[in-house]
């Protein structure tokens, strides 16, 4: 008896935990409205370090100007290849009411059904085409439908000269290449070999924020294009683009693919940022560089200005990135969401608190964030090459795996293992492949 | 059977049940399921967000066709051919050494394994460091012997497409100290008058060791060769930590698990990536067959 007392013991205590899981699982999430009876919109940001404060600042304005929404807020990283939480969230009808969403990714999240779309919110709101700079706004369509609103635009990129290094090598800190044979010139001038290795030098080319972004860079700079919407075709062989590449690989070849890499991995972040060692004279800069190079060299004396370009290729060449709004599938209260959205994005108030706060730009064109920082001195040049910008990357829905095939291929060109023309075409190839496959509905 | 068991015995059997129900259940949940599961999708399309689509075999016929597989699967087996038997000297090496009687043996044991106690993370990051090819401390202490010798440069490690592999079989030798210990313990089951017999019989420090501590040990030493590959099939954290996930330079680190990581959690199709899983399984599967097969000749099981 004593046997079947402790049986029962047992097997109540295995029940009492199951109910206890159930129960957990079951209040944690799913809830629609907060203790307050407010709606609830948990926001999903990827805003670490720096930022983080600025964020947050945002949000607490949001907050004071909408006391009738409970917002909350969860760091949740994600970019090309970490989403899993959010992905896995989406499939267990467990969603957060805002996500943030890389731009590039928009029409693959779109295609995969992560996200709802904000067409007729959009509509009802009078939001539309004419209110963003248009690279931006046509990131964010896919399908004929909205998905996304542009949190920052970011005009990528600045090209920036470190000055000091200019003087030192005998040039013109005033006279910034703007043509790539100008560059290559300049980019000679600056690098400096010492007992065979290299301790500077003029310009990566493949080292802008990755091999990825770096191709498309100097393929639009070279007049290139990466995808033809028209016919749903890659064309990452395009002979610009192969031209592009094959100028980037001739620095390889002049300073040595592994002797750049060494150098490169000396490369940190911050304040050993190698514009700020010195070890590269001349790099493409992305807006958030500038309030950290303000921040952990602010007696770093570079000037910035436009990428240089080929004479045939694309003058004050330039593609916006940045981050973007969104709202998850299975999201029950989207106006709640909407609000919150609508309120970073495409509001005067909103847009221009979010500038001031982060130091990025907005999508939003009416954003009276603009007239502030036209006369300053680094972000006003910013803005007159997001004013320019003509390009944003593809929109279609192997985004990720194209810039890792682009990643590929810079690489397989830099280290020789291929001709820049083949390392392209087995890109192009292997990415249309995958892109046929999901347009067979597979 | 049942009808002739006493309610005794029926109890005991249910008690004993109840007593296992936390293992059991934990294990048909989280193991039994997920695994039937990944079998399931590796026969269909899935994107997480969507339910799966069954394709038949087509992931595993489309396997043959990935360039990039066979490439992993090289640089799988590359490093496995490499670092197993490497790791397995080492180790065995150390085990010797510390197994002499010498002053500050403790000391030098727990030096010997505080490495594998060192997180994978922050020991990648460390060896990279260590491996830089321009400031680091490996090429910096390479770079006089090489000129003296007038061998020319030291290699570019991370930085060269040849020689990734084999800084990352080098730097696997790092966390050995797991090995070490198996074997430390091994060795103390050698019988002592079985060497000292030998010694007395005129053999060398080589011959005791070829043929009485090597067969002694040689079931720990087939433990550590199985599991060791097992992990070099599963290698995957420092990789992914080295080269932010690419496997570059121009794929050379990619190695199997990460491939099927970037399948499976960069472009979704979770189908594909299960059914890279179970080739990845049927492998493993097979060569350690294999190596308990062919390890009967070789393997001496004491008493």
């Amino acid at each position: 008896m004593v046997l079947s007392r402790v049986c029962r013991t047992i097997l109540g205590g295995v029940g009492v935990c199951l109910l206890l899981a159930v129960a957990v699982v079951g209040c944690s999430s799913g809830r629609k409205r907060a203790d307050s009876g407010k709606p609830l919109v948990r926001v999903w940001h990827v805003w670490g370090g720096t930022m983080a404060e600025g964020f947050r600042k945002v949000c607490d304005a949001f907050r004071a100007d909408h006391p009738d929404v409970d917002l909350r807020t969860v760091f949740a990283a994600n970019d090309l290849a970490t989403n899993q939480k959010f992905f896995t969230a989406v499939a267990a009808h467990r969603p957060p009411e805002v996500v943030f969403v890389d731009g590039p990714q928009v029409a693959s999240w779109a295609e995969w059904g992560a996200l709802e779309p904000l067409t007729d919110l959009c509509r009802e709101a009078g939001i539309g085409e004419a209110d963003y700079f248009l690279p931006c706004w046509r990131q964010n369509v896919y399908k004929g439908e909205v998905w996304a609103l542009t949190f920052c635009a970011d005009p990528n990129f600045g090209f920036v000269w470190n000055r000091e290094a200019f003087r030192k090598a005998g040039l013109d800190p005033d006279r910034p290449p703007t043509t790539t044979d100008e560059l290559d010139r300049y980019a000679r001038a600056l690098t400096v070999v010492k007992d065979g290795e290299l301790v500077q030098i003029g310009l990566i080319p493949w080292a802008q924020y990755g091999e990825a972004n770096s191709m498309f860079t100097w393929g639009w700079a070279f007049g290139g294009r990466f995808y033809d919407p028209e016919t749903d075709r890659i064309t990452a062989d395009d002979p610009a683009v192969v031209r592009a590449l094959e100028w980037m690989v001739s620095y390889a070849k002049q300073y040595d693919a592994t002797k750049i890499a060494g150098l490169q991995q000396g490369f940190g972040a911050a304040e050993q940022n190698p514009f700020i060692t010195g070890k590269v004279a001349m790099m493409c800069l992305h807006i958030g560089g500038v309030a950290d190079l303000a921040r952990y060299a602010p007696n770093l004396d570079y000037g910035i200005g436009y990428i240089p370009s080929p004479p045939d290729g694309e003058k004050h060449s330039s593609w916006v990135g940045g981050w973007c709004m969104a709202i998850p599938r299975g999201v029950r209260d989207r106006k709640a969401a909407w609000k919150f959205i609508r309120w970073l994005c495409a509001t005067p108030e909103g847009t221009a608190l979010v500038g001031e706060a982060t130091g990025l730009f907005p999508g939003f064109k009416a954003s009276p964030f603009f007239a502030k920082v036209r006369g300053r001195k680094r972000y006003g040049q910013f803005l007159r090459i997001l004013e320019e910008c003509r390009h944003q990357r593809p929109v279609m829905p192997v985004q990720a795996r194209y810039m890792r095939e682009l990643t590929r291929a810079v690489g397989a060109a830099v280290y020789g293992r291929a001709t820049p023309a083949e390392a392209l075409a087995h890109a192009r190839e292997v990415t249309q492949r995958e892109l046929n496959a999901i347009r067979r509905g597979e | 059977m049942n009808a002739r068991r006493s309610p005794a015995a029926r109890r005991r059997t249910i008690l004993g049940l109840a007593f296992c129900a936390p293992a059991i259940l934990g294990l048909v949940f989280f193991t039994l399921y997920p695994i039937t599961a990944s079998f399931y999708y590796s026969f269909t399309r899935y994107s997480v967000m969507k339910p799966p689509v069954w394709v038949g075999p087509a992931n595993y016929s489309n396997l043959l066709q990935d360039n990039l597989f066979w490439k992993a699967l090289w640089n799988t087996l590359y490093f496995a051919a490499l670092a197993v038997p490497l790791g397995i000297v080492t180790a065995l090496g150390l085990a010797l050494l510390l197994n002499l009687k010498i002053r500050g043996q403790a000391l030098y044991r727990t030096f010997f394994y505080v490495p594998s106690i060192v997180p994978l993370v922050a020991g990648s990051v460390l060896w990279v460091w260590l491996f830089n090819p321009q400031n680091g401390a490996i090429n910096a202490i390479l770079r006089p012997i090489l000129a003296f010798l007038h061998l020319g440069e030291p290699p570019g490690w991370f930085a060269d497409p040849l020689w990734a592999k084999p800084a990352i079989v080098l730097w696997s030798l790092w966390g050995v100290g797991g090995s070490v210990v198996i074997f430390l313990a091994a060795l103390q089951d050698v019988p002592r008058e079985l060497r000292e017999a030998a010694e007395v019989d005129g053999a060398g420090v080589l011959h005791r060791l070829r043929h009485i501590t090597l067969p002694f040990i040689s079931p720990q030493i087939l433990f550590v060769f199985i599991m060791g590959l097992i992990g070099a099939f599963q290698f995957f954290t420092p990789a992914y930590v080295m080269t932010r996930g690419t496997g570059g330079p121009v794929d050379s680190t990619l190695f199997y698990s990460l491939y099927l990581f970037n399948v499976a959690f960069a472009d979704f199709k979770m189908g594909y990536a299960c059914a890279l899983a179970w080739v990845l399984f049927l492998l493993i599967l097979g060569f350690t067959l294999l190596l308990f097969k062919s390890s009967a000749r070789h393997v001496y099981h004491a008493g």
